[in-house]
């Protein structure tokens, strides 16, 4: 009994606490009700609930009846009100400087929390749905006959609903069946329609592994039946006006006009969702549970509870196996956290762009940076200004202050400054936030509650700064005596107060440095992958989009090309740098293949090069039949042919059965051309022609007044589109999304590095400033005696060059080897030469010349005498 | 001192008080408006009340001797005052010929 009691204590600090503030009549009954309160609260609850509930119940005790009242040492408190009084004195004295302190640190500050509350949004990627930790994507790695592996997203229908049947640790399973580009006609009436992206085909069993938020509806049964379709909010209002449209209709306007039963209403897809969508349907097609030949499914799993994805892991290879008829070399087959997806997956045909880790980490070790810079300044100035109060410190100590007074007075001033700065940096973040809350697309703030915590992390920082700002001089300036400190006999250029002093500079320097190397290097790279022959033109190439539905569409492409702009027009089924297919190709050793089929005159269009053979011919009828490409150079390699086979019936592929020949035509060849990122190398592609109508159509426009051609454009559209309004992108645009991640990292590294490239301009232009106020005299005395201007301010500037110097030394290598890291992920880079270095480092150079320099100028150019005669 | 006047808190303590007695000390009030009324009152908000009530005069305490359960210290308990009889009474009083002045007809709507 003992022992128990023993163990149920409340928490000590709740109590001391208490004990603190109580007033000592009310204590005692207050003390016994908590602690018998506490000894129920812990039968019912864990000890860390019932910890919190005292906590709770203590601080509700925290009311003017129960506070000790009266008894406070008038001495201190008056002491106290002299500390603000004198910080807010010496704040409002030297306001430039203040100004300067707040400034960078807020800065700081504000970079630091937008960088990390921005972060902390993409790491949590999909944890919203319950129990995500127990959802994995299955994904596929396609191999090759040379046993290369291609990762890939997609697999066969067919594997989802094995997956339940074969494993008893899978719960559920899901397919996903995306778009693929295709757009759909949805609408409430034939004249009230719109053209939608955002559509998911799935199966019913789609709420058993996800679960978005519902606003109305049943998911449990919300796509029980074909003929239901769940819809968000958003797509709810778009329609129908209003959210709750459970029950009512929308119909399909295909061919056979599906009308769609809404099942459920769905809150908006969250931002931090690795797929969006607006509509969720059924997957139409038949026979799905057989085909293990098709990869355009995404496969989802959820495990049931407590089953371990370790155990399962080295199943999957066998299990896929095992459906598979007997061959060589199977693809492999594997599992992914769903969290994980959106970081650190990067397959071949993602539902949405991902993030990447990489960045993740570069971004948090830039705003480390920044916020590093900028309390490092603060902490030099602040060290370096207080030198300068000796004399009141020591009338202080004459009037007997002692080292905690003089400790207490500091750090009421420097906490001071902090505690703004920390507000005004948390008022630019949010700032911040609203103001690019469209470009990072999603709304945060950082009074979110999740953010909480790390305004606790960077206010905690912060006011460590702080402290050790206040603590350091206070301590350095109490160990002198009060007598020399009075008569200024003190030295505050000493050689410990200096030494500290360059090596925060120098340390600040090398970050900048660092960052001015990082970020040119990435410049460089962005700008080398630009301007990378792409092999083929997509400027002022415009792609009309739902073209598919036009029969006649030789006839709109003649009435086009009428509009003097339009030089050329060609139609395809892919976008090159957006859409295309796959296939296996090759005999007999058979690798991945991509294509798109398009007509004679996409090539001109596109700007392709035909370096051998022909053109796809409209003369020629067997151009259109089997397999007879134009393939680029890649592919020709692949297929191990030499230019004496083009045009010759060769066998390229395995037949798949007795009437197949297996063989195929190369007719032409065309330059090796960029269709992915720049990560990866080119890849074997090819074309094929064929005579049906196709789903893009891409114009190569030669003016550059596009609205006016886009007007007749629209014009010409109208007559042959029956009502269905122009959808149109430019080519170059979305090329460049295939480096907007690394623009995205060029942009933020440059804003950052001009920022922190600033606090450092900051940290040096007032270091530089009070070792001139400290050397007015010598500097005059040199003059008098013969001292040349530019003698005195190279006396000056060399001292601050030579910390620069030695910044560079230190930061340039590091960077080096960091970005020759980061270039190593691409397979077209750039070489950071020896201009790279010397632009580094004339540029840290030019700066810090141009803060000291002009400085020392101004001193060195005035009147000697009457800086002699001051005092 | 303060106006004598009950508040709605208030007037819920000083009946609870009466219905413990003589056992009403802080946490038992506490527990009783929980299990009465189904507020959830934090402890401190029951002694603020208490602390007020006895300022006003409507209660009295007395210290009582120490339990093992609250590591030996002793409780306060509470019991009601004349005045706080006087208050109660008039509380209850006010309410019932207030009742009673509803006419009827405002029940049927």
């Amino acid at each position: 009994m003992k022992e128990q009691n023993k163990d149920i204590t409340p928490p000590k600090y709740a109590d001391r606490f208490l004990s603190w503030f109580c007033r000592d009549e009310l204590l005692e009954e207050v003390q016994g009700d908590l602690y018998e309160y506490y000894l129920i609260a812990r039968e019912e609850n864990s000890r860390r609930k019932a910890d919190l509930l005292y906590w709770y119940h203590v601080l509700h005790f925290l009311r003017p009846f129960a506070i000790k009242r009266g008894r406070q040492n008038l001495n201190a408190a008056i002491m106290y009100k002299s500390y603000f009084k004198f910080a807010w004195r010496n704040a409002l004295k030297h306001k430039a400087n203040t100004f300067m302190h707040l400034l960078s640190l807020g800065l700081g500050v504000a970079c630091f929390i937008f960088i990390f509350v921005y972060l902390k949004g993409e790491l949590s990627y999909d944890k919203f749905h319950q129990d995500a930790d127990r959802i994995y994507r299955v994904a596929i790695d396609f191999v090759d006959s040379e046993r290369r592996r291609l990762p890939d997203a997609t697999t066969p229908p067919a594997l989802a609903p094995a997956l339940t049947k074969d494993f008893p640790e899978v719960a559920a399973s899901v397919r996903l069946f995306p778009n693929w580009g295709g757009k759909f006609l949805l609408g409430t009436s034939p004249d009230r329609k719109f053209y939608e992206e955002r559509v998911i085909r799935t199966d019913s069993t789609f709420f058993d592994v996800f679960s978005f938020p519902v606003l109305y509806g049943d998911t449990k049964t919300a796509l029980d039946n074909p003929d239901q379709m769940v819809i968000t909010r958003s797509a709810a209002i778009k329609y129908f006006g209003k959210e709750d449209v459970v029950g009512e209709t929308l119909t399909l306007f295909d061919e056979e006009k599906t009308i769609y039963k809404i099942s459920a209403v769905l809150e908006d897809v969250p931002v931090t969702s690795h797929f969006k969508f607006d509509f969720l349907a059924r997957i139409p097609f038949q026979n799905l549970e057989q085909n293990w030949g098709w990869y355009n499914y995404y496969t989802y799993m959820k495990l049931a509870s407590g089953a371990d994805i370790a155990t399962l892991e080295p199943k999957l290879q066998p299990f896929f196996e095992s459906y598979l008829e007997e061959r060589e070399i199977y693809n492999i087959i594997y599992s992914q956290p769903l969290t994980d997806i959106h970081l650190k997956s990067n397959l071949k045909w993602e539902l949405e762009a991902n993030g990447d880790m990489n960045n993740v980490y570069i971004f948090s070790m830039l705003a480390i940076f920044v916020l590093i810079v900028s309390c490092l300044n603060y902490l030099n100035l602040n060290v370096a200004e207080s030198f300068k109060r000796f004399r009141e410190v020591g009338v202080r100590k004459v009037f007997g202050a002692n080292k905690r007074t003089l400790v207490g007075q500091f750090l009421v001033g420097t906490f001071l400054i902090t505690l703004a700065a920390l507000l005004l940096g948390s008022v630019l973040s949010e700032i911040l936030f609203k103001t690019l809350g469209d470009v990072i697309g999603r709304k945060i703030s950082l009074l979110d509650p999740e953010n909480l915590q790390l305004f606790f992390g960077i206010s905690l920082v912060v006011l460590l700064v702080g402290i050790i700002a206040g603590l350091y001089p206070a301590i350095h300036l109490s160990s002198f005596k009060a007598a020399m400190a009075v008569k200024g006999l003190f030295n505050p250029s000493g050689k410990s107060v200096s030494g500290l002093r360059r090596s925060l500079l120098v340390i600040q320097f090398a970050i900048s440095t660092f960052m001015i190397f990082c970020s040119i290097a990435v410049y460089q790279q962005l700008q080398f992958v630009k301007n990378v022959d792409k092999g083929f033109s997509s400027e002022q190439v415009m792609v009309i989009e739902n073209v598919g539905d036009i029969r006649n569409q030789q006839t709109l492409k003649t009435e086009l090309l009428k509009i003097n702009e339009v030089s050329s027009a060609g139609l395809s089924n892919g976008i090159i740098g957006g859409l295309n297919w796959t296939t296996s190709l090759g005999y007999p050793d058979a690798f991945t293949m991509n294509w798109v089929v398009i007509d004679p005159e996409f090539i001109e269009t596109m700007g392709l090069e035909l370096i051998e053979g022909r053109n796809f011919s409209r003369e020629r009828p067997g151009d259109t039949i089997g397999v007879t490409i134009i393939v680029n150079e890649t592919a020709l390699k692949e297929l191990k042919l030499t230019h004496e086979d083009i045009g010759k019936s060769l066998p390229l592929y395995e037949p798949e059965d007795s009437l197949d020949t297996g063989r195929g035509t190369v007719i032409g060849v065309v330059k090796d051309f960029h269709f992915t990122d720049f990560k990866s190398t080119i890849k074997p592609f090819c074309f094929f022609y064929r005579a049906e109508p196709q789903d893009y159509l891409s114009l190569k426009l030669s003016t550059a007044n596009v609205p006016e051609t886009l007007s007749a454009i629209e014009n010409v559209w109208s007559d042959f589109s029956n009502q269905t309004p122009l959808e149109y992108f430019f080519l170059d645009k979305s090329f460049a999304e295939l480096y907007a991640k690394e623009s995205q990292l060029s942009n933020v590294l440059l804003f950052l590095t001009i920022l922190a490239l600033f606090i450092a301009f900051i940290g040096m232009f007032a270091i530089a400033n009070m070792t001139i106020k400290d050397r007015t005299k010598e500097i005059a005395i040199r003059k008098v005696l013969g001292a040349s201007v530019s003698n005195v301010v190279m006396l000056i500037t060399r001292n601050f060059l030579w910390l620069v110097v030695i910044a560079n030394l230190i930061a340039a290598p590091i960077a080096y080897l960091t970005m020759q890291r980061w270039l190593e992920d691409f397979a077209y880079r750039t070489s950071l030469g020896v201009a790279l270095f010397l632009v580094t480092i004339i540029s840290t150079l030019l700066v810090a010349w141009a803060t000291v320099g002009f400085q020392s100028f101004r001193v060195a150019i005035g009147n000697p005498v009457k800086s002699l005669k001051q005092e | 001192m303060k106006g004598t006047n009950l508040g709605e808190f208030e007037e819920l303590i000083l009946l609870i008080v009466g219905v413990l007695f003589p056992n009403a000390y802080g946490l038992s009030i506490r527990q009783e408006i929980i299990d009465q009324t189904g507020r959830k009152v934090a402890i401190g908000a029951v002694h603020s009340g208490l602390n007020r009530l006895e300022d006003k005069g409507f209660l009295e305490s007395k210290l009582a001797e120490a339990t093992h359960e609250r590591g030996g210290r002793r409780k306060r308990l509470f019991s009601i005052t004349a005045a706080g009889q006087r208050a109660l009474t008039k509380n209850h009083e006010l309410r019932n010929s207030l009742w009673d002045q509803i006419p009827d007809l405002v029940w049927k709507t």
